[in-house]
């Protein structure tokens, strides 16, 4: 390994041996395994299938920092909460989380939903935490995933009791402010939606004042019988940032989990999603939309894990790919043996808005068993010439037609976010993304 | 007001118009007829700006302007409007949004004050009782999920909110059945006025039984073979082409 690939590791090294150890959020025994990964230090590279297309090298060469507290001004905090004006606000800034701007959390507040730090667990959650980290094996066990295991310092347990409905959305977000180096910030997230229950989750990362981030987050999450998540997430970290997320979700019989991943920000984000089925009957539905300008990387894998029958997943996930960014989407649906009456759909279309603009493709379907329903596609290509033309034919100009049709090809996914503010806080950040977009090609 | 002087125009080098003329005025209803691949759809397409077409030699001015320069928006902002013989499916734009934004791009170029939200809305349901059209078509994505017929009224719709100085109909009646297409030419015919004028591009005479022409051409061969006044497209009804084909051979 060339040596300047090596800061990154020796850094992490550094802190694994940290005479701080009584802040790591995880217990001994669940770190343990991941501390071993970490001394190995084995980073995955473009021979490793999974990672062939994610550009590591940037992330490896610089060393991050751990931000001392940051003061910020609370008037910028707000604009990030606009999407979702009247959520569960839980602030982390630069990795840690801030009192001052997060709402009250509590162990079972009258409502039945828990929210405590992971570092100060105990007992039967602490048990609960940890047993839903351990059942959610990662079908690529990435060294990434380890860093936030091994190493968090911070992060949340949210669980919410049988047969309730949150009737606020919790929304978790990540600030990162303005340093010399990368603000590291690795938080462990468990959720927990117990037996018959629904809520719905926001995370999103974001940086104050072009803040630096490197980000690898890793959420757990379980959904129980018949229990519903809904769960966004939202990139929109500056141009210096990386975010390299792990995301595993279980859904037992009867639950429904429904994603919706955007990623709009940051100079690469690799993002994982893995949803395994763990019982009969659960379903998933998985939207996300990659839009990258100037030289971003934007990477999504997803791992549909089908072991169980009459389960049914879509994905329907869309690129916009502009400038010479580069944006990837591989997407795995796994069809064991035992999951007959399974219905899987894959769908991955993206949109080249210039030459020097790349998208590799790579949808898979894996199927064992023989009574099932799978379909998958890809596309990638240029705005339609025929409707370009019939708006011109009315009077609109090219390039407002070409907005309009870029536009209108991210909201076929957004359209389908209910929360009404939220919607539009999306849909409001990929026109902005997009204006800046057809002014430069014009 | 639209003028064209021995048009020539080819696709990927084959000739399709071969020296085309055609003369409209203010007031007029003009019919193009002919066999199929006799360059009718390439007339209405290089007429309202699709690119992909060479323009080979001749001229076409519209109110004095010289056509075959202009972006296709500005043609559609000076108020020509094409009808689509294939009205093209746009998901994810609103038709009413869509619609808003065509008509006040061509307000603001005749230095008119754009509409606002209801003024619009208030347009739009009258003219959509002119095309019998169900409101809840304006709630969809352009002509998604439309059928056929609900698609060439959308077309009609279109025209009826644009206000255009001159329309081309390229067959606006391919697909129609007799219901759809009285209501078409009901619509056409409640927007003529005498300073605006039709060309109607049909394969079939039947349009002509609801959109009387002035004029019928027969467009053969990527010329105009033979002009008329409405009983030409009678006698076409009733010889059908081959008489007049047959004519221009041997005239060759």
């Amino acid at each position: 390994m060339e040596s300047s690939q090596n800061q990154f590791s020796e850094w992490l090294n550094k802190q694994i041996h940290s005479s701080n150890s009584g802040a790591f959020a995880l217990s001994p025994e669940l770190r343990a395994t991941s501390l071993s990964v970490l001394d190995a230090g084995v980073f995955p590279n473009r021979k490793n299938e999974e990672w062939r297309y994610t550009p590591l090298r940037e992330i490896l060469s610089q060393s991050p920092v751990l931000a001392d507290k940051t003061q910020i001004n609370p008037a910028l905090i707000a604009a990030f909460k606009e999407a979702v004006p009247n959520a569960l606000h839980l602030v982390f800034v630069d990795g840690e989380f801030s009192n001052e701007f997060s709402g009250s959390i509590s162990a079972l507040d009258k409502t039945g939903l828990t929210i405590e730090h992971i570092s100060t667990l105990h007992g039967e959650s602490r048990k609960r935490a940890e047993d839903t980290i351990r059942q959610s094996s990662l079908s690529d066990d990435n060294i990434f995933q380890h860093i936030s295991l091994g190493l968090s310092r911070s992060g949340l347990f949210i669980e919410i009791q049988k047969n309730h409905e949150v009737d606020r959305i919790v929304h978790i977000l990540h600030l990162s402010t303005k340093s010399e180096s990368r603000n590291f910030s690795n938080p462990v997230h468990v959720v927990r939606v117990s037996e018959n229950s629904h809520m719905q989750l926001l995370e999103q990362y974001a940086s104050i004042d072009a803040g630096k981030a490197l980000s690898v987050p890793a959420v757990y999450i379980e959904v129980a019988d018949g229990a519903g998540l809904d769960h966004f997430k939202i990139g929109l970290e500056s141009n210096q940032s990386d975010h390299v997320s792990n995301t595993v979700v279980q859904v037992a019989s009867s639950g429904v989990y429904k994603s919706h991943q955007y990623l709009l920000g940051s100079r690469l984000t690799r993002a994982n999603l893995e949803v395994i089925f763990s019982g009969a009957g659960a379903q998933a539905s998985l939207r996300g939309i990659y839009l990258g300008n100037a030289d971003q990387h934007l990477d999504i894998r997803t791992f549909m894990d089908h072991a169980f029958p009459h389960c049914s997943s879509d994905q329907h996930f869309r690129g916009i790919m502009n400038d010479q960014s580069r944006g990837v989407f591989n997407g795995m649906v796994l069809v064991r043996r035992d999951a007959q009456k399974t219905d899987a759909l894959q769908s991955n279309k993206n949109l080249l808005l210039s030459r020097e603009a790349r998208v590799d493709t790579k949808p898979q379907l894996e199927i064992y068993a023989d009574d099932v329903k799978c379909a998958h596609g890809a596309t990638v290509g240029e705005l339609d010439k025929d409707a370009l033309f019939y708006l011109q034919s009315r009077g609109i100009e090219k390039a407002e037609a070409k907005l309009m049709l870029t536009r209108a090809f991210a909201a076929e996914i957004t359209q389908e976010i209910e929360i009404e503010t939220l919607r539009s806080y999306v849909q409001d950040r990929i026109s902005n993304l997009l204006d800046g977009v057809h002014a430069s090609n014009v | 007001m639209l003028s064209i002087k021995n048009l020539q125009v080819s696709v990927e080098d084959k000739p399709i118009l071969r020296g085309l003329n055609l003369e409209v005025n203010p007031g007029e209803i003009h019919a193009i007829m002919g066999p199929n691949g006799s360059g009718k759809s390439t007339l209405a397409h290089v007429l309202a700006g699709r690119e992909g077409y060479r323009i080979d030699g001749g001229s076409a001015y519209y109110k004095g302007i010289n056509l075959l320069e202009l972006a296709p928006e500005i043609r559609a902002r000076e108020g020509m409007f094409l009808a689509f013989q294939y009205p093209i499916e746009i998901p994810g734009v609103n038709n009413t949004s869509f619609l808003k934004k065509a008509l006040n791009e061509i307000r603001k170029h005749r230095g008119e004050e754009e509409l606002d939200a209801i003024d619009f809305l208030d347009l739009i349901k009258k003219q959509m009782k002119l095309v019998e059209m169900k409101e809840d078509l304006l709630k969809r994505p352009v002509n998604q999920g439309f059928s056929g017929g609900e698609k060439k009224r959308n077309e009609i719709l279109q025209m009826a909110v644009l206000n255009p100085l001159l329309a081309i109909l390229d067959e606006t009646d391919s697909g129609l059945d007799i219901d759809a297409l009285r209501i078409v030419a009901g619509g056409v015919n409640k927007l003529r006025t005498k300073d605006n004028a039709f060309v109607v591009i049909t394969h079939y005479q039947r349009l002509l039984d609801y959109i009387v022409p002035d004029f019928v051409h027969v467009l053969s061969n990527g010329q105009i073979i033979k002009s008329g006044n409405k009983d030409l497209a009678l006698e076409l009804e009733e010889r059908g082409y081959d008489w007049l084909l047959d004519k221009a051979e041997t005239r060759d």
